[in-house]
């Protein structure tokens, strides 16, 4: 069997739903973090896929690259706001961090 | 007089009292006492000195003038432009202007010349007040003010002081304000003259709407010269057409009534005179100066400087006379009864205050204002008198006359005063009040044509003020004799308590003279008490004094026989000695008289004692009401804005905030949710076909289509909307079609413009068959051929056209018009003209356009498009129809 664009694009797709979902449903900020890194990569996959099939000048790979960095960024910062949090609150259940509710 | 340097003194007589009150007021309290009453006292002073120069000038211009009776001899100064009011070009300048004529000079002096005198003696009788400097930043602010009042030569600038001296006296009633009694009665002395305020502002407009002009010169000279449009029935509305209207009430009629409802508060008249009594509340110099001597005067001032427009207003008079012999009588039988030195003289005050209005009443301008004139001396000495009594026993403002007696012999030069200002009062032969009193007398004798309309209400008011002048003589005696004859009764009983302060030290003493301020001021003013009258008056009359007001005031025909004037001698002379042997048989000998008269008629007594129980009326009927009213409006705010309507609201505002507020939780997740769906919901949005067609003006048959750009769509055309796509799907989203004649005829559209103006052409597309509606007010005024025929015409598609049956109507093809009741049939692209409207007849397609996406999904939309083209146009504009205007 040939592997083709689709099959990147739905193995894509899985792994960004399995992102999303888990961004949305899990309480444990630490695991959200993990699930956006998921989104994140699964576009990565995406980018590259395209880039194979249109290799002209690289416009995928480089995107990914962008990506990958912004990603590590993301998580620096994240996980920085996740240790002050913990030391807030003893926990990393996002539905602790309510200072600014009512 | 303009530009005449002399002239701006008159600015510096108002100056030095106002800056003398700033001083005090501003820097009074660091100050000390010296400082304290040397400005003061300087800068009244001051003022008194600068009157005294203004006055000698002003009696050398009247004896230059009297030549010449047109020329009014005035001391004026204009010092700027306060503010001017314009109205269609016509504007009306408000100066602030100061002008000293016969009338305002002699009131200056008065204001000046007694307020040196009181802020003289004030400044011993204040001696032990802590609130040393406010006390003469008050006094000195009420000088300014009332010579304002007097000095200012337009309404308003009047009312300006008018304003001033209410404050003042507020100011002052209430000056010892941590007394609840004493605010309140400043309070009640404010609102009172509140109520005043607004008739004299409504007077105010109501003159200058007449008379075109707010100064006092040219309000007096409007009333002689054009009386007619003063004494013509008030109008309301614009000049020619009034809409409200009311007959038997003349402009100078309701001008001078509503002046004279604040003449009555600031006057202390019937029905407003309440808060006078009341304000004796304030040290005893601020009721000599302010509630005896000067403000209280200026309502009949204020009377006098417009007696050419009172003149005119008989009834106002009659009101005005009728209002002072009541209040006179009022006075004069509650001072017969009570005990309090000050509530003696108050009530004695509001009585001579109503001889005054009493003789301005019945046309004696000049008699009323002699006796404010007199009055001035010797009321402010009887205050001052009483005052050093006061502070003689120790007593604070409620020496009870029952506790006193025999002071003769502690205090002279009180006593002698005091004695000398009695018999003036009373009307003592050779004392100022007697010249007065009898002019008042005579006044009311002598009304002439005045009150021809009630022949019985001059000699009514004189029998009234015959009584009232007995009754006066009779309780001032009383208060004499009980006070400075005798035995001493041994003075007021102290409380351990005393706000005054310099009570203590002289209750277990005997009572003592005043120092030298106090007494000085006394023998000045008591001589003003005897020699005050003969400055002014000849033998038995008063001729210099009409002479030298003559030129100030209206000229009412005094109609007297050579008798009159001993007439109202006589009875002024029998009022004087009646009164005063009376009060000599029931209170220096001692009779058993009063209590026994007293004991016959208990309740009479007891209503002359609770003062005619005028207080417990309003309380009961206007405080009551408008308690209720008070209560009314909170329960009001309460229950209905604050329950009903708030509490709607703010629950209405809860719902919404609750159903928000579940959005903004706080909790990421369900931000991330909502954040995923709406993202998804525009995904969805954006991906879906919409389509949007567009066209460009059609040139003849043929049309340029277009349709709006999407993501990765492809397009297709069924141009005449038979259902079959006549294009194949393409990226490019322009097209064009030339459409056959066999296209278009597939619909017929009636376009009709109606003929009202504004109405945009209405498209009904007509099967064959169908009947398009038209009614009259479509086609316009002039559709009918002949005015009795009114049927509507018939308008019925076929396949080819519309078929129109005319009937009534005018129907014209082109410019020509269609003879008779002939059937007639329009083509695709004819029009024709019923009555105003506009008809044509053309063709519709209904081309449909669809839209792909990248996933296969399909979108198509149908539009009308209307060929050939309708020119929209106006029908009326058509030249040479018949019965069309161009």
């Amino acid at each position: 069997m040939q592997i083709e664009l689709g099959h990147f694009l739905a193995l894509s797709a899985t792994i960004f739903g399995i992102g999303a979902i888990g961004f949305l449903v899990r309480r444990n900020v630490l695991v959200q973090l993990m699930s956006i890194e998921l989104m994140l990569n699964s576009v990565n996959l995406t980018f590259v896929a395209f880039n194979r099939y249109a290799p002209q000048n690289h416009l995928g790979q480089l995107f990914a690259f962008f990506v990958i960095a912004v990603a590590a960024a993301e998580a620096a910062v994240g996980l920085a706001i996740v240790l002050s949090f913990f030391r807030l609150r003893k926990t990393v259940h996002s539905d602790r961090a309510d200072t600014l509710k009512n | 007089m303009n530009g005449d340097l002399d002239s701006k003194w008159l600015f510096a007589i108002v100056l030095f009292p106002l800056v003398g009150a700033l001083v005090n007021g501003l820097f009074g309290r660091k100050a000390g006492r010296g400082a304290v009453h040397f400005v003061a006292v300087a800068s009244v002073a001051m003022a008194f000195v600068i009157a005294l120069v203004m006055f000698k000038k002003l009696i050398g211009l009247h004896a230059h003038s009297l030549g010449n009776s047109e020329e009014h001899a005035v001391l004026s100064f204009n010092a700027y432009e306060w503010f001017s009011l314009s109205n269609g070009g016509q504007t009306l300048s408000i100066p602030v202007k100061f002008v000293m004529d016969e009338l305002s000079g002699v009131m200056t002096l008065v204001i000046t010349g007694i307020g040196l005198l009181i802020h003289i003696y004030s400044t011993g009788y204040m001696s032990e007040e802590p609130s040393y400097a406010r006390f003469f930043a008050y006094l000195n602010l009420f000088t300014a003010s009332m010579l304002i009042l007097v000095l200012g030569s337009s309404l308003p600038l009047m009312f300006v002081g008018w304003e001033g001296v209410g404050l003042c006296s507020y100011l002052l009633i209430g000056f010892w304000f941590e007394n609840e009694a004493y605010a309140k009665a400043g309070r009640k002395a404010f609102v009172a003259n509140r109520i005043g305020d607004f008739g004299v502002i409504l007077g105010m407009f109501l003159l200058a709407v007449v008379c075109g002009s707010f100064e006092f010169a040219d309000i007096n000279r409007f009333a002689m010269e054009h009386a007619p449009a003063l004494t013509s029935a008030v109008a309301l509305g614009p000049k020619g057409t009034p809409f409200l209207v009311f007959p038997g009430i003349t402009f100078a009629t309701a001008a001078t009534l509503f002046l004279f409802l604040g003449c009555t508060g600031k006057s202390a008249q019937l029905p407003l005179y309440v808060w006078l009594p009341d304000a004796m509340a304030g040290p005893t110099p601020v009721s000599a100066l302010i509630h005896a001597a000067t403000m209280v005067t200026s309502g009949i001032y204020l009377i006098c400087r417009l007696s050419p427009v009172f003149a005119l207003a008989p009834h106002t008079m009659a009101v005005i006379a009728l209002t002072g012999a009541v209040t006179a009588l009022l006075g004069a039988t509650v001072g017969l009864v009570q005990n309090d030195i000050k509530k003696i003289l108050a009530y004695s005050t509001v009585s001579q205050l109503g001889f005054m209005f009493a003789a301005v009443g019945c046309g004696a301008f000049a008699a009323g204002f002699m006796h404010v004139y007199t009055h001035a001396f010797f009321k402010a000495c009887l205050f001052l008198g009483a005052g050093s009594v006061m502070h003689a026993v120790g007593a604070h403002g409620d020496a009870d006359i029952r506790t006193l007696g025999g002071l003769r012999k502690y205090m002279p030069t009180t006593h002698w005063t005091f004695l000398v200002s009695c018999l003036a009062i009373a009307g003592f032969p050779g004392f100022s009040g007697f010249f007065s009193k009898d002019e008042i007398l005579l006044g009311a004798l002598s009304t002439g044509q005045l009150f021809s309309f009630a022949p019985w209400l001059g000699p009514t008011i004189f029998g009234m003020l015959f009584l009232g002048a007995t009754m006066t003589a009779f309780y001032m005696f009383r208060l004499y004799f009980l006070t400075f004859c005798g035995e001493y009764r041994g003075g007021p009983h102290h409380d351990d308590h005393d706000d005054h302060g310099h009570g203590d030290e002289h209750a277990h003493h005997d009572p003592h003279e005043s120092p030298a301020q106090m007494t000085v001021p006394l023998a000045i003013l008591g001589f003003g008490a005897i020699a005050a009258g003969y400055v002014w008056v000849g033998i038995a009359h008063f001729e210099p004094w009409v002479k030298w007001l003559a030129p100030a005031l209206a000229e009412l025909k005094e109609e007297h026989g050579a008798t009159a004037p001993f007439i109202a001698m006589g009875f002024g002379l029998t009022a004087c000695f009646v009164g005063i042997f009376t009060a000599y048989a029931f209170y220096f000998k001692g009779s058993e008289t009063p209590a026994k008269l007293q004991a016959a008629f208990p309740r009479l007594h007891s209503l002359l004692m609770d003062k005619w129980r005028v207080d417990e009326l309003y309380e009961v009927t206007i405080l009551g009401f408008s308690r209720f009213l008070a209560w009314f409006a909170a329960g009001f705010d309460k229950y209905v804005v604050d329950g009903l309507i708030t509490e709607v609201t703010s629950q209405l505002v809860m719902v919404c905030s609750f159903i928000t507020t579940r959005f903004q939780n706080g909790l990421i997740h369900s931000y991330g949710a909502i954040m995923a769906a709406g993202t998804l919901a525009l995904t969805f949005y954006v991906v879906a076909p919409h389509p949007r067609p567009s066209m460009a003006d059609p040139e003849g048959l043929k049309v340029k289509f277009d349709a709006e750009h999407g993501l990765a769509y492809t397009y297709r055309w069924d141009f005449d909307g038979d259902g079959k796509f006549d294009t194949e799907w393409s990226e490019d989203a322009a097209a064009q079609h030339q459409y056959a004649d066999a296209e278009l005829k597939r619909g017929v559209v009636a376009v009709f413009e109606g003929a009202a103006y504004g109405r945009s052409a209405e498209l009904s597309e007509l099967k064959p068959g169908e009947r398009l509606h038209v009614s009259k007010r479509d086609l316009g005024p002039a559709w009918q051929v002949d005015a009795k025929d009114d049927s509507l015409p018939s308008i019925v598609a076929d396949a080819t056209g519309v078929l129109i049956q005319p009937n009534g109507a005018r129907v014209m093809l082109g410019t020509t018009l269609q003879p008779g009741n002939v059937k007639m049939h329009l083509a695709l692209g004819e029009h024709a003209t019923i009555g105003d409207a506009r008809l044509s007849v053309t063709g519709v397609v209904h081309p449909r356009l669809s839209v792909r996406n990248a996933f296969g999904q399909e979108g198509a939309r149908s539009f009308d498009l209307v060929l050939p083209k309708v020119e929209s146009r106006i029908v009326a504009a058509v030249a040479g129809v018949p019965g069309v205007a161009p």
